[in-house]
């Protein structure tokens, strides 16, 4: 896709894109965008990291209006953060999703940096402050693993059951758990590979990722 | 779904479309592989995207897919209503990164017609948890209560506010030292303000005017002197 518009001008090469992918949409389907114009009704939040390599919708071979989107640095969820409580509370209790999806993944330059207390500036530190925790919380499950790409693989995991924790709590989550099922779910997505994967925790009830309320 | 289902019929569909994610990457992945067998090694490298998105949360506008873009190409942020507020530690830390770490050429902004979170900040209600957020798209509309007021067609002045949050956020992010900073020393990166259109599927261009907004701004929010 990308690499057929050489064009000098970065700009014009995504407005190229983007003239194409309406032809190609329209040609597809003619009413593709009429419909589209109609609302969305997504089944799924998509909770991911602003990396660059992980677009949600293409990943997931997704149609628009499948997936309603969160994306920050190392997909976090700090219970005190209102952006992502914002998009949580439209999704689940305006829009009706049944499935809410956090994604981390291998290579997260998030959580590589939570391997370490290098200075990242104030507000990347303040940030990462929670993963940061999370890796003295579990020093000597990290310092087991043979390598740095290891310790970031496992602190991404960490840091997508901590956000899941913190997701339980949020009010409109707890509601539609409890009333109508909504599930939450953990995932991996291994850049090197292209692929997704269920994280399943050890020791609980919880089947293929899956979040059952209590 | 009618929402009336069993509840095992409810865990038994959930599992399904869940299930169907799993397959569909499957097949993305292999086609990918299919294309370029290098294609996951390289991305397994390193990214240095050239552009910032920050766009709506909507499941309707997927960055990369309607800009033709492939992964690795472009960081994202989004949240209601593509915002950029001065006390939000996400979209600050995101920001941050993208500038002073990536490097980003390009910074867009990117809003959309018929949006849910514009149109919610338009309504004279209680929105319980999403207020605080809303009320940041309230204030775009008293900023530009004047022009806004003008306008008798609901749906023209509807459009109209999509643009001018736009705007607005484009202004916002102007006013972070990161940007400043960056541009004093790189003259990049430069700031865009789009909005999506459904009826046409196209992206349009605002035409925001970067070094003039700058220069604008600096009369009064000037951070690029370090401390
Ligand atoms: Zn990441
Ligand atoms: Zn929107």
């Amino acid at each position: 896709m990308g690499t057929s518009y050489i064009a000098t001008d970065p700009l014009d090469y995504i407005l190229a894109g983007n003239r194409a992918y309406q032809q190609r949409t329209t040609k597809r389907d003619p009413n593709a965008f009429a419909l589209l114009a109609q609302g969305q009704a997504p089944e799924i939040l998509w909770i991911g990291c602003a990396d660059s390599r992980i677009p949600e919708t293409t990943v997931c071979h997704c149609k628009p209006g499948e997936i309603f989107v969160h994306r920050n640095i190392a997909n976090t969820v700090h219970a005190d953060d209102l952006n992502a409580a914002s998009v949580v509370e439209y999704a689940v209790t305006h829009l009706r999703v049944n499935q809410v999806v956090v994604c981390g993944h291998t290579k997260c330059g998030g959580a590589n940096a939570a391997l370490g207390d290098a200075d990242l500036g104030q507000t990347l530190n303040m940030w990462l402050h929670p993963v940061r925790e999370l890796r003295r919380k579990h020093k000597f499950e990290l310092e087991g693993l043979p390598d740095d790409d290891a310790r970031a693989a496992k602190i991404a995991e960490l840091n997508v059951q901590q956000s899941i924790e913190v997701l339980k709590q949020h009010p409109a989550v707890k509601r539609a758990a409890n009333e109508r099922g909504l599930t939450l779910h953990g995932l991996i997505y291994d850049i090197g590979a292209g692929e997704l994967k269920i994280l399943s925790e050890s020791g609980s009830k919880k089947m293929n990722g899956l979040w059952t309320p209590p | 779904m009618t929402g009336k289902e069993e509840p095992k019929e409810v865990r038994k569909y959930l599992q399904q479309s869940h299930d169907r994610i799993f397959e569909n990457n499957k097949k993305w992945a292999e086609e990918m592989q299919k294309k370029n067998p290098a294609f996951f090694k390289d991305l397994s490298a390193g990214q240095s995207p050239e552009y910032l998105w920050i766009g709506c949360s909507d499941s309707r506008i997927p960055a990369e897919a309607i800009t033709g873009l492939d992964p690795g190409e472009m960081f994202i942020h989004r949240n209601i209503a593509n915002l950029v507020c001065n006390v939000d530690l996400n979209v600050m830390a995101v920001v941050n990164y993208a500038v002073r770490h990536l490097k980003v050429k390009h910074i867009v902004v990117c809003g959309h017609y018929g949006c849910g979170g514009v149109k919610a900040a338009m309504t004279p209600k209680d929105m319980g948890l999403l207020n605080p957020w809303l009320r940041n798209i309230r204030d775009v509309y008293r900023l530009h209560q004047a022009e806004l007021d003008k306008i008798t067609d609901e749906a023209k002045k509807y459009d109209r506010l999509v643009e001018l949050n736009v705007y607005e956020q484009c202004r916002n992010i102007i006013k972070t030292a990161a940007v400043q900073q960056c541009w004093a020393e790189n003259e990049y990166p430069v700031v865009h303000g789009w909005v999506f259109g459904f009826a046409d599927g196209l992206l349009k261009d605002l035409k925001f005017d970067h070094e003039g907004q700058l220069k604008e701004i600096q009369k009064i929010y000037d951070l690029t002197k370090d401390a």
